[in-house]
């Protein structure tokens, strides 16, 4: 038996040292001092030895034993420090190999500037609502205070719903501007809402125009409300949309739902002196706005001499062109994924 | 249009302003200016010169070959190709070095073997007439070596004004009345317009009859002999309507221009003896009528059309464009000068049936102010007398016209007026203001009552906000300072779709990966066919951009689909997501409108066909994380395969085909679109599928859902695989009902996560493996219980037809 133990010692701890990793040296572990290993049998077989022997060769085995486990320690912090150093030193790695492909979405640009300004208008405390694409004539036009023989009704202008005979005519909106009265019938005064969503015209498609764009309107009613106000409102917006204050300045515009009536120009976000988008100007020309136009009060039931208000339309596509520098209005209908790709959530 | 400062420069002072400051007065104050041209800039390298020696070209007959005196060091050697070229003349020089209109660079040149170091020019070499006959012949005592547009006053500023920015100011349509508002901004004297006429004491021997009254408030008539035939203007008129860019005629026609350009008021001259009688009728044209105008094109009629008609026939459209029949020519010696106001919509209507926009049309579409006509016709007299005093006005104009309205007077309320605007004004400046632009206010009470001028009073002007508008304005926006609304905030009320759209594209966008689009509206008539449809199943334009595009969609699927389409070139696969309005035609009413959110994937037809893998079964599990993010759990969705109670949108494929609802309020499909479809669309080797869900009923349907938290079980749980032969026809449906059942309270979670068919399997059976977790809220669950668990599995399994394998 002392020959056993002896020869496993010497087999024992030259497989330990000869174990090169970390697999290996369990292996050699489990053979040796495992449940079932070599040497755990022999210390069973310790029982079966005559007294004498017993406490001698008990004790050799011991001795074993513990040569062995230090043997075995000793290789594994050996392997240990060996493998955390191959694995510092870095050999084969390639750090500048390419990451994985992250799932890519994206919003579609317009929209993205018109739920951030739902987010700005929202917490200045305006509802956000919206109007049916397709819409009577009554809050297209005539709650519009637009006259019945203006041009703007004309087909040249508006795509008309093909309607039974007799009944009320219907287009495609040509403005979100009917969500004003649709709005105010729904909520009353004192009111702040603002309306994003897509408008139609009777238009030829090139780089610059489509049948198909976005538009915002905005609407605040209540006792004492000016034109100081509308200019805090659209300045804000243009904060929102624009990252930073810009100089802007109201000059005379002309549409029938307001009185009086503007336009709002900046001073060009991209130019100092002069650049392609203002013309050389320095101003743009970005919304036109105006006092509500008293005929738009009462035909949305409330009396002009109590209440006033303020409207503008933001012409979301357009910015959207801006912000982003779309050069052709058509890529924003087209659903081409190239397209879409620029953009993110 | 384009206004001159020159011209401007007759009615107000405008020296020391400058161009720049008049661009911006304008576009501040009055109307959008959106450029400032130079005229005259182009030819500012001409010199006034002097012809002294002129020959014979040795080798060409037509040449000469001169020496010119312009002011330089030395005279210089000029070949000149006109007849009327002679020693002593002053003429316009363009020396070596000038350039011309047209980019034109004059360089030594030899001609014939003669050099040549200069250029004599021709008026319309100068673009300062169509005069190119001879050279240009100036005064004798035009001084050497000056430039010409000194020498002449050529030098203008034009502004280029947008005309958008002037629908609703007749009185913007000339000259006179941006000298107008220009006095008041600049608070110089407006000259007011010579107009003084003689008029002779005979009466006219022409009558007016405005039979179709409401399309003409005003028709006047003058007969005028010319004292001879018509000729080419004169160089200041000339000059004045070239550098506004109207183009000359004779001086006839220049000059009934010319009045329109400065009033805003068109004329039209009939060459008098042309005209059947001696009696002009403003009609309707009849049923079938038609007119040549001056363009030459034979035009058919309309009852809503207006003509100017003599004893015989049309003898011009009105407002548009006269008659070919009655023109001014060369060899007219008497004309009948027209000054009218017609009906705005109707020369609209009529020039642009006609496709016939002319300035005259587009000048009456404003409605122009009655009283221009009488004040075009005297300055018409006025300035014709001056150029040919051998003219004779043959009595005095003949005039029928509406009994002229009494003027608009509006209430001033001038506190409301600086409240509304912001600004602090003291009366008596509201009042200096209005009066500097023509309206007349007068104390009442508290505030003022304001006689409206009439060349605002057409449209512009009728209401006291109006009035507003015109103290606001000439006080400048410009100067108006923002403030924050001082009502107090309250929470907005929110349209729970529009918030529910937000956070399902959110998720799309950022857990799917998908693109959010926006797709047209319309829809190609083909589409019905395509989706076994009426037509009248659409909602249908009248007048659609493209003829053919003329549905409306009643969901965004099919626009989806077609950018689908149009992305497989480049992208074998992916994902798009819209969030759209739909509409369904309802007899009798409004339509219905739907909100939708379509999400649509494409990929290789190679993918499996079901499965986790495939376009099916992924958008499925897109649809259930979806409603996840909305507060619903799969459990307590309802996803039915088609059957006979529910109907499948007209896209879908027939068999896979899931209907979504959600405690009995159905919500919306997710389908694989049927292969027909793909075909047309030309899909090719792409497969398709589709999530449509209605936004209103998941609203509705999803209120106030939020998670109800549980807390985890204390008790590990014991996962068991199990794996069942069934027969093939048995839906998974089916089996996972069984399986829950089987497991009760104590089964935690259920997963397929093998379907296998082939070797081992007899024919027409299938395997199905799932994971199963079993777990008590209590306690440790026992070896016996899971035996118990699998005594049930393989009962539920013989019940289905099948057995349990493992």
């Amino acid at each position: 038996m002392r020959d056993r133990l002896e020869a496993l010692r010497r087999d024992g701890l030259a497989a330990v040292s000869e174990s090169q990793d970390l697999d290996t040296l369990y292996g050699v572990e489990s053979r040796l001092l495992g449940r079932t290993g070599a040497l755990t049998a022999e210390l069973k077989g310790l029982g079966k030895l005559s007294p004498e022997d017993r406490p001698v060769v008990g004790k050799l085995a011991n001795e074993i034993k513990q040569a062995l486990q230090g043997a075995l320690d000793e290789r594994r912090t050996a392997i240990e420090s060996a493998e955390l150093a191959a694995d510092l030193a870095g050999e084969g790695l390639d750090p500048s190999l390419p990451g994985s492909n992250a799932p890519k979405g994206g919003v579609h640009p317009v929209l993205a500037i018109a739920r951030e300004l739902e987010d700005l208008f929202s917490s200045m405390g305006y509802v956000v609502w919206d109007g049916p694409e397709i819409e009577t004539e009554v809050h297209n036009f005539d709650a519009l205070n637009i006259p019945p023989d203006h041009p703007a009704r004309e087909g040249h202008d508006t795509i008309w719903m093909d309607v039974e005979e007799g009944s009320a005519r219907r287009c495609l909106r040509t403005h979100t501007s009917p969500v004003q009265v649709r709005a105010l019938r729904e909520f009353g005064a004192p009111l702040r809402v603002i309306a994003p969503g897509r408008v139609f015209r009777q238009e030829a498609q090139d780089a610059t125009h489509d049948h198909t764009f976005h538009q915002m309107e905005g609407l605040v009613v209540d006792k004492g409300v000016g034109v100081p106000h509308m200019l805090h409102a659209m300045n804000s917006l243009l904060e929102g949309v624009f990252g930073r204050k810009l100089e802007t300045r109201l000059r005379p515009g002309f549409f029938p739902f307001v009185e009086p009536g503007f336009e709002l120009d900046a001073r060009c976000p991209f130019c100092k002196d002069g650049c392609k988008v203002c013309k050389g100007s320095t101003w743009i020309e970005l919304m036109p706005g105006g006092l509500v136009h008293p005929n738009v009060l009462i035909a949305a039931g409330l009396d002009p001499e109590e209440y006033s208000g303020f409207a503008f339309g933001l012409g979301l596509s357009r910015i959207a062109m801006l912000r982003y520098g779309i050069n052709d209005i058509r890529w924003m209908m087209g659903g081409d994924l190239r397209f879409l790709e620029q953009f993110q959530a | 249009m384009k206004i001159s400062l020159n011209w401007i420069g007759d009615f107000v002072d405008l020296s020391g302003v400058s161009a720049e400051k008049v661009s911006n007065l304008l576009s501040l104050h009055t109307a959008e200016v959106e450029g400032i041209e130079v005229y005259g800039e182009a030819i500012q390298d001409v010199v006034v010169g002097h012809v002294v020696a002129c020959g014979q070209h040795p080798d060409a007959e037509k040449l000469s070959v001169t020496e010119v005196d312009f002011g330089g060091e030395e005279n210089v050697a000029v070949v000149c190709g006109a007849p009327n070229v002679r020693v002593g003349l002053k003429i316009a020089f363009a020396p070596v070095g000038s350039s011309l209109p047209g980019d034109l660079k004059i360089k030594k040149a030899k001609l014939r073997g003669q050099e040549s170091r200069g250029m004599i020019c021709s008026e319309r070499e100068l673009e300062m007439s169509e005069e190119h006959d001879g050279i240009m012949e100036l005064p004798e005592d035009a001084p050497i070596g000056v430039p010409l547009i000194d020498y002449l006053e050529l030098r203008d500023h034009i502004l280029e004004l947008d005309n958008k920015s002037l629908t609703h100011r007749p009185d913007l349509w000339g000259h006179y009345g941006f000298a107008r508002e220009l006095s008041a901004l600049l608070q110089r004297t407006l000259k007011p317009l010579p107009i003084d006429v003689a008029w002779p004491e005979a009466k006219s021997a022409w009558s007016v009859q405005r039979t179709d009254a409401e399309g003409c408030a005003v028709y006047s008539a003058l007969e005028i002999e010319l004292g001879g035939a018509p000729r080419n203007s004169n160089p200041f008129i000339s000059r004045r309507l070239l550098a506004v860019g109207q183009r000359l005629v004779n001086d006839v026609v220049d000059l009934s221009n010319y009045v329109m350009l400065e009033i805003g008021q068109p004329t039209h001259a009939f060459d008098a003896s042309t005209i059947s009688g001696k009696a002009i009728e403003v009609r309707a044209a009849q049923e079938g009528e038609s007119i040549v105008t001056l363009d030459g094109v034979d035009r058919a009629l309309i009852p809503e059309d207006l003509v100017i008609a003599d004893a015989k026939q049309a003898i011009a459209l009105a407002g548009v464009m006269g008659g070919k029949h009655t023109e001014v020519s060369d060899t007219t010696e008497r004309i009948v000068l027209e000054a009218a106001a017609f009906h705005a919509t109707r020369v609209r209507r009529t020039a642009h049936r006609l496709a016939l926009r002319s300035e005259a049309s587009s000048r009456f579409e404003k409605t122009l102010d009655p009283a221009y006509a009488a004040e075009a016709t005297a300055r018409f007299c006025h300035l014709l007398l001056q150029d040919r005093p051998e003219a004779k006005i043959l009595g005095v104009p003949s005039i029928s016209a509406e009994p002229v309205a009494d003027s608009i007077q509006l209430p001033l309320d001038p506190v409301k007026t600086s409240k509304l605007l912001g600004i602090s004004l003291r009366e008596e400046e509201m009042v200096s203001m209005l009066e500097g632009i023509g309206f007349s206010p007068v104390k009442k009470g508290e505030g003022y009552l304001v006689k409206v001028p009439s060349w605002r009073s057409t449209k512009d002007v009728t209401l006291p906000i109006d009035l507003v508008e015109e103290v606001g304005r000439m006080f400048g926006y410009d100067r108006i300072v923002p403030a924050a609304l001082e009502a107090p905030v309250e929470v907005p009320v929110q349209q729970p779709q529009r918030l529910l759209a937000r956070k399902l594209v959110n998720r799309l966008v950022l857990a799917h990966a998908a693109h959010e689009t926006q797709s047209y509206s319309f829809l190609d008539c083909a589409w019905a066919e395509r989706l076994g449809r009426k037509i009248s199943d659409f909602e249908r334009l009248d007048n659609p951009v493209l003829a053919e595009v003329s549905l409306i969609r009643r969901d965004p699927i099919p626009s989806l689909l077609e950018q689908a389409a149009g992305n497989l070139n480049e992208f074998g696969q992916g994902r798009l997501c819209e969030v759209a309005k739909g509409y369904e035609p309802q007899a009798g009413i409004e339509p219905l409108e739907r909100r939708w959110l379509g999400v649509v994937e494409w990929g290789e037809k190679s993918l499996p066909k079901q499965g986790q893998e495939s376009l099916f079964g992924r958008m499925r599990g897109l649809g259930e994380d979806l409603m996840r993010s909305v507060g619903v759990a799969k459990e307590q969705l309802s996803i039915q395969p088609q059957n006979a109670e529910l109907t499948a949108p007209d896209w879908a494929h027939p068999v896979q085909t899931l209907h979504w609802s959600l405690g009995g309020q159905p919500l919306g499909w997710s389908t694989r679109v049927h292969p027909q479809l793909l075909r047309e669309l030309d899909f090719g080797a792409h497969d398709c599928s589709i999530l449509l869900f209605d936004l209103e009923a998941l609203s509705v349907a999803t209120q106030d859902r939020h998670p109800s938290f549980e807390t985890p079980s204390r008790f590990p749980g014991i996962k068991v695989d199990v794996a069942l032969a069934l027969p093939d026809d048995k839906s998974y449906a089916e089996v996972e009902i069984a399986l829950k059942k089987a497991g009760g309270k104590l089964l935690d979670s259920l997963e397929l996560f093998d379907v296998y068919t082939g070797e081992g399997m007899a024919d027409g059976q299938r395997s199905l493996a799932f994971r199963c977790l079993l777990r008590a809220a209590d306690r440790t669950l026992s070896d016996k219980e899971e035996q118990k668990f699998l005594r049930k599995v393989d009962f539920a399994a013989i019940e289905l037809g099948g057995n349990l394998r493992s």
